[in-house]
């Protein structure tokens, strides 16, 4: 077989972390390879040492069978290699065509060249890519991102191209639309590596899958030949207990009640549309829909750190619009938001473990002195209970690994007591086990009657976990299932927004019996 | 094929820092003597002079010490106060005008003080001071929690303004004018009244002034104020990152504009405490220190203790180039801000070369 | 009259010229994404070592070639240490400033101290080529031609660069991947442009512009040493308030050279237009000259407020300014 890539014993270290170990693997030409990972398996980190981004400590590259070295990302383009990285590289005040017209070579040193364009539109045309050149990327929706970050590698005449978690921000049909493209790229004999966790999409793609775990190869199985749980034994290494815990409990009365809830995101557009639901107490709520339907700013908005336009948030029988961050929190309402970047929100990263235990409640000591000594202690009680990996409390946070982060994030926001635990997004970018850890955190609250939203990705696991899930899509709500009713599939369509359940069959979703709302209250 | 590069170091050793710190002040020291060298100056002899402030073999060496203290008390209140707002990545470079704010308030008071009790009337134009720099530090916080104001470029702007605005009153003959000398036909700024005089417990012929005192009591509230309040951990916190300080229930735009008053504040109180001890008032009265007092907290990481141990330093290069000039007048001051430059430069590429290693590329043995 | 409008038009060309040279190096290098408050020590390395060289040499071409050096090495020296060593850029700024004003009257003072003195250009060959030329029939034109076309070489180099420069961001390719730097250094990276290598580019030559700048004041001067005023005498500053003024454009840094360079003539000349127009312009010999001179940057601050206030997105500030990049950071 003529190989387009091959990686021969490539290690990459950042500080005391090895994130590839002494890894091997090849890609063929004409083929897609799939790359799979859990998080944290260090696929991102191999590809950006193949896109120059980064360089490998030791190890070697060959590209058609001649040892390379890749010191930058021009020196990797020049190799014929484009990657679609899964933060959108855009300039976003850009048009597309200035983004494409940045890193194209051979292009003169002038810009506004009618050649330049007829170029970029016919190889638009020759992979069916429909995109407006003069349109600001700011302007854009993801897809059409996406679009123009597979559009600029084309243009510059990629061979290979990678594709790290191209699925992650598309809805179902925009992934069908993607795959069209990369079976046109293939007939075209390109050579293309994709980075995902998703299995489903592996099986439909891929010609081979090449699997790693904790930073080290695995091995490399013709998709053909296997099958899903054959490549998650891969993947994980050993047989994994697929069943989540969901314990059934006496459900009480609705704690937190959402009413016609209208909530406007950053650039001023609606985010979340007049959306009515409630959590009991020993219930988990779970939230679905596309990256960016309205999640982020919802859990904002009950936190208090987002104002709402319209509607009614009821906490217990009192309103909680309007209040403080800090009002709320001393309702006993509690989020632990996990955002992108991990570190963003949620925690100070320069802090100590116990500094960020204490963020919230710093305050309730008496007199103008921070009680440390409570907050150390308070540490090592999370720290023991968790199995947090730290070589001290004073640590500061940005030392620790993504696993212990988040435990240390989940295990301060439990241990203020709290009846509603909002949690966005809580397992993002952790291994099984650790994510085990989490769904038992959770499983424990709710077992004490804490009412949990449950803010998700991964529908097989919101399936298994919650008990109730609520499809958003754009801001509006698709409905409410409970998840011993529903099927994926149904909760993909809901979420594309093909069907909407809300209210069928005479139900009123969303809205309790036993609500604590009057009824003026619940017009209003 | 490069084989060397740069991966930042996992771990940060204090006494790692502080060697390769020495070593770059060494490095600055080194090229300023070559300078000296060229000059015709022996440069050893010239350090000698310098850092020891003129106090060898000097009869009124108090003198020296209490020259030494008037340079320092100023330029450690504002380095400590810059630090405050550095802590919570507030980029206020408005210490100069700040300084100049204080200080035109601080001599409204002194020069309608005749008559009044010494110690009223300084604690007046310290809490005057205090006041109305720290309103402008207040505003250009608000406008920049806000509408998100460049805090850097806004004090930059202020910085200027405030110095036109002093050149403006000390350059105008008027009947309003009270900060003029009566008896100048030109324009030039007149003395305190006694009463507004800074006054000190005397220690020999030395006088040990009360601002020294306080300069060093504030060092040690701030400290504590940074390290053991729940003020200080809220500084820290939004320093580190305001979303967090968000999420976490602390209203962040109270905490900038509580910080940014305290810290145009304190350099406020050093405007008044540096006029008071000169018993008079210009345009060249801040010395510089909000331009310093950056480079003195950036040296220092912003810490307390090394604010104070730097703060000493950079007074005595400033004094010692004062007190050596009269031995060696081709070498003004200037070559003490020449120095300074080169110390921080130094100190940059030392702080750097501790946080960063070089590791040689391995190659993989079946290459 | 008109002779008093043509010398106040003139005196605004002529003296404010070295704003124009300061804010176009100094948003060539915010165009990459640094933010260099060392423009004012910038000027001042480059004007004395212009100078310096110019008489030594006795030619005008030297000068202006030195002084772009000398600054540029300045550049160097700042890019050296935010862009390799990723050290503070504000931190940074400010030091080159105390260190090039500090480097300024140290050199001044040394020499003039010296044997030979401060060397002087008067009736140097400097001095003559450093002299106003009027451009044929142009500077015929009544009124604008004494005014705008009777100038040194030097006013019109700092024109011509600003227009290049405006050519250059905006119509070049090299011009749109400085921008794509300034805006989102990662993406330009991804995208081949090697960032380092235009960073390092464009803070030199926007500092040796600088340098031209301060130059040009020196000249100016009549290239006196003055132990107390230094030749740049706060229009680093300005620039850098200018720049902003001009919305990060080199074209309407032309424009705003005019204006803050009206207000600084007005300064000087508002007895002249006071005593020619006694009815219309009578009152401003009431003004103090210092609400003149601080003027640029009242106006700049004003200017600081109502963009922050306004959400427009058009703001031509690059988004990445002020931040260094380091590739491998996560």
């Amino acid at each position: 077989m003529e190989y387009a890539i091959e990686l021969k014993g490539i290690t990459k270290s950042f500080g005391p972390v090895a994130a590839n170990k002494n890894i091997n693997l090849s890609l063929a030409k004409g083929e897609i390879l799939a790359l799979l990972g859990e998080n944290g398996s260090g696929k991102t980190t191999l590809m950006n040492m193949l896109s120059g981004i980064y360089m490998p400590d030791s190890g070697s590259i060959f590209i058609d069978g001649k040892k390379v070295s890749i010191n930058s990302p021009e020196d990797s383009g020049k190799l014929g290699i484009g990657m679609v990285h899964q933060h959108f590289k855009l300039v976003e005040r850009f048009t597309a065509l200035e983004n494409i017209r940045i890193g194209m070579r051979d292009a003169g040193r002038f810009l506004h060249g009618a050649d330049v364009r007829k170029k970029i539109e016919d190889t638009a045309a020759k992979f069916g890519f429909e995109i407006d050149l003069d349109k600001v990327v700011s302007n854009m929706a993801v897809s059409e991102k996406q679009t123009l970050e597979i559009l600029k590698v084309l243009c510059y005449g990629a061979k290979i191209i990678i594709l790290d978690e191209p699925t992650a921000v598309l809805t179902v049909q925009e992934i069908d639309r993607l795959f069209d493209v990369l079976r046109k790229m293939r007939e075209e004999g390109h050579s293309i590596i994709i980075i995902t966790h998703k299995l489903n999409e592996v099986m439909e793609i891929s010609d081979r899958v090449a699997v790693l775990r904790h930073g080290e190869y695995i091995d490399t199985v013709v998709t053909k030949e296997t099958n899903e749980k054959a490549l998650t034994e891969l993947m994980v290494g050993r047989k994994i207990e697929l069943n989540i815990d969901c314990p059934v409990m006496e459900k009480t009365h609705p704690l937190l009640e959402i009413r016609d809830l209208t909530i406007k995101n950053d650039e001023g557009a609606v985010a979340i549309d007049h959306i009515n639901f409630y959590i009991r107490g020993g219930e988990m709520l779970g939230v679905a829909g596309i990256a960016g339907s309205g999640q982020k700013e919802l859990c904002e908005a009950i936190a208090g750190l987002r104002k709402i336009e319209e509607g009614q948030m009821i906490h217990e029988g009192e309103s909680i619009v309007g209040m403080s961050p800090k009002k709320i929190l001393e309702h006993g309402i509690s989020m632990s938001f996990i955002p992108e970047d991990r570190l963003g929100m949620g925690l100070a990263p320069s802090l100590s473990i116990t500094d960020n235990m204490i963020l919230k409640n710093y305050n309730e000591s008496k007199g103008i002195f921070v009680d440390r000594k409570t907050a150390r202690e308070e540490a090592q009680k999370v720290i023991d209970r968790l199995e947090v990996v730290t070589p001290s409390t004073e640590t500061p946070v940005r030392r620790l690994s993504g696993g212990n982060v988040q435990k240390v994030l989940l295990g301060r926001e439990i241990k203020s007591g709290p009846n509603v635990l909002i949690t966005a997004y809580p397992v993002r970018g952790l291994d099984i086990n650790s994510s085990y850890t989490i769904y038992n955190i959770l499983n424990e609250q709710k077992k004490k009657g804490v009412g949990i939203l449950f803010v998700g990705e991964d529908l097989d696991v919101m399936l298994a976990l919650c008990d109730k899930i609520m499809v958003i899509c754009h801001g509006r709500l698709q409905g409410v299932v409970n998840s011993n009713h529903t099927t994926k599939e149904e909760l993909g369509l809901m979420m594309t927004g093909t069907i909407n359940i809300v209210n069928k069959d005479g139900k009123t979703d969303g809205i309790a019996k036993d609500s604590a709302f009057t009824d003026e209250e619940g017009k209003a | 094929m490069r084989r060397y590069h740069l991966v930042r170091r996992a771990d940060s050793k204090f006494s790692r820092t502080l060697a390769f710190y020495a070593v770059g002040i060494l490095v600055s020291l080194l090229i300023g003597a070559v300078i000296l060298f060229a000059l015709g100056i022996k440069p050893l002899d010239y350090y000698g002079k310098m850092f020891t402030i003129g106090l060898v073999g000097n009869r009124y060496g108090y003198k020296s010490i209490e020259g030494f203290l008037k340079i320092f008390v100023p330029l450690l209140i504002t380095s400590l106060a810059l630090s405050l707002s550095f802590k919570m990545r507030f980029w206020n470079i408005g210490g100069e005008g700040e300084f100049l704010i204080g200080a035109i308030t601080a001599s409204i008071i002194a020069f309608n003080s005749e008559g009044m009790p010494n110690f009223v009337t300084v604690l007046l134009m310290c809490l005057a001071a205090m006041i109305s720099s720290g309103i402008i530090g207040i505003a250009i916080a608000a406008l920049k929690v806000k509408f998100n104001t460049n805090e850097t470029l806004m004090t930059l702007m202020i910085n200027y303004i405030m110095l036109y605005v002093i050149r403006y009153i000390g350059e105008t003959k008027a009947d309003w004018n009270f900060f003029l000398r009566e008896d100048s036909e030109r324009p030039k700024f007149g003395t305190f009244p006694d009463s507004a005089v800074m006054t000190g417990i005397p220690i020999g012929q030395f006088k040990l002034l009360w601002s020294v005192i306080i300069a060093v009591v504030l060092t040690v509230i701030v400290y504590i104020y940074l390290k053991y309040t729940k003020q200080g951990y809220e500084i820290s916190v939004v320093g580190d990152s305001s979303a967090t300080a968000k999420y976490a229930g602390m209203s962040v735009g109270k905490i900038v504009l509580r910080t940014m008053f305290i810290s145009s504040a304190m350099i406020g109180l050093a405007a008044a405490l540096t006029v008071s001890a000169s018993g008079t008032i210009s345009d060249t009265v801040t010395n510089n220190v909000g331009w310093t007092g950056i480079i003195v907290a950036w040296l220092s990481k912003l810490s307390v203790p090394a604010v104070f141990v730097t703060s000493i330093l950079i007074s005595v290069l400033q004094y010692g180039c004062q007190a050596a000039a009269t031995q060696y007048p081709a070498i003004d001051i200037n070559y003490a801000d020449l120095l300074q430059g080169l110390i921080l430069f130094s100190v940059l590429v030392a702080d750097f070369a501790a946080n960063f290693k070089i590791v040689k590329k391995e190659e993989a043995k079946n290459a | 009259m008109l002779e008093v409008l043509t010398l106040f038009l003139f005196n605004i060309i002529v003296y404010n010229i070295p704003l124009l040279y300061g804010t176009t190096g100094e948003i060539m290098i915010e165009k990459s994404g640094s933010l260099n408050l060392g423009v004012e020590g910038t000027m001042a390395i480059g004007a004395v070592a212009g100078y310096l060289a110019g008489v030594k040499a006795d030619n005008l071409l030297v000068a202006v070639l030195v002084s772009f050096i000398a600054s540029g090495l300045v550049g160097l020296l700042f890019s050296f240490l935010t862009v390799t060593l990723q050290a503070n850029q504000n931190v940074t700024g400010l030091t080159i400033t105390t260190f090039g004003v500090a480097f300024y009257y140290f050199i001044g003072n040394a020499l003039a101290n010296s044997d030979g003195g401060w060397p002087r250009m008067n009736g140097t060959k400097l001095a003559e080529q450093a002299q106003a030329l009027k451009i044929p029939l142009l500077s015929k034109i009544p009124f604008f031609g004494e005014a705008i076309f009777s100038h040194g070489i030097l006013v019109y180099l700092g024109v011509i660069i600003a227009v290049l420069m405006w050519f250059y961001f905006n119509k070049t390719v090299p011009g749109l991947k400085l921008r794509a730097i300034g805006e989102n250094p990662a993406a330009a990276d991804s995208l081949g442009v090697n960032v380092t290598f235009y960073k390092y580019a464009h803070i030199i030559a926007g500092s040796g512009i600088m340098g031209i700048g301060g130059l040009y004041m020196g000249l100016n001067m009549g290239g006196t040493f003055e132990g107390s005023n230094c030749w740049i005498n706060g229009y680093g500053w300005i620039s850098i308030a200018l720049v902003i003024f001009a919305n990060w454009s080199p074209a309407k840094a032309l424009l705003g050279t005019l204006v803050f360079g009206f207000f600084n003539t007005l300064r000087v000349q508002n007895a002249a237009l006071a005593y020619a127009f006694p009815d219309a312009l009578g009152w401003l010999t009431k003004i103090p000259s210092h609400f003149f001179s601080a003027l640029p940057f009242i106006i700049t601050l004003i200017v600081l407020i109502a963009s922050s206030l306004s959400s427009k997105k058009k703001s031509g500030e690059p988004q990445a300014i002020g931040r260094n990049y380091y590739r491998e950071d996560r």
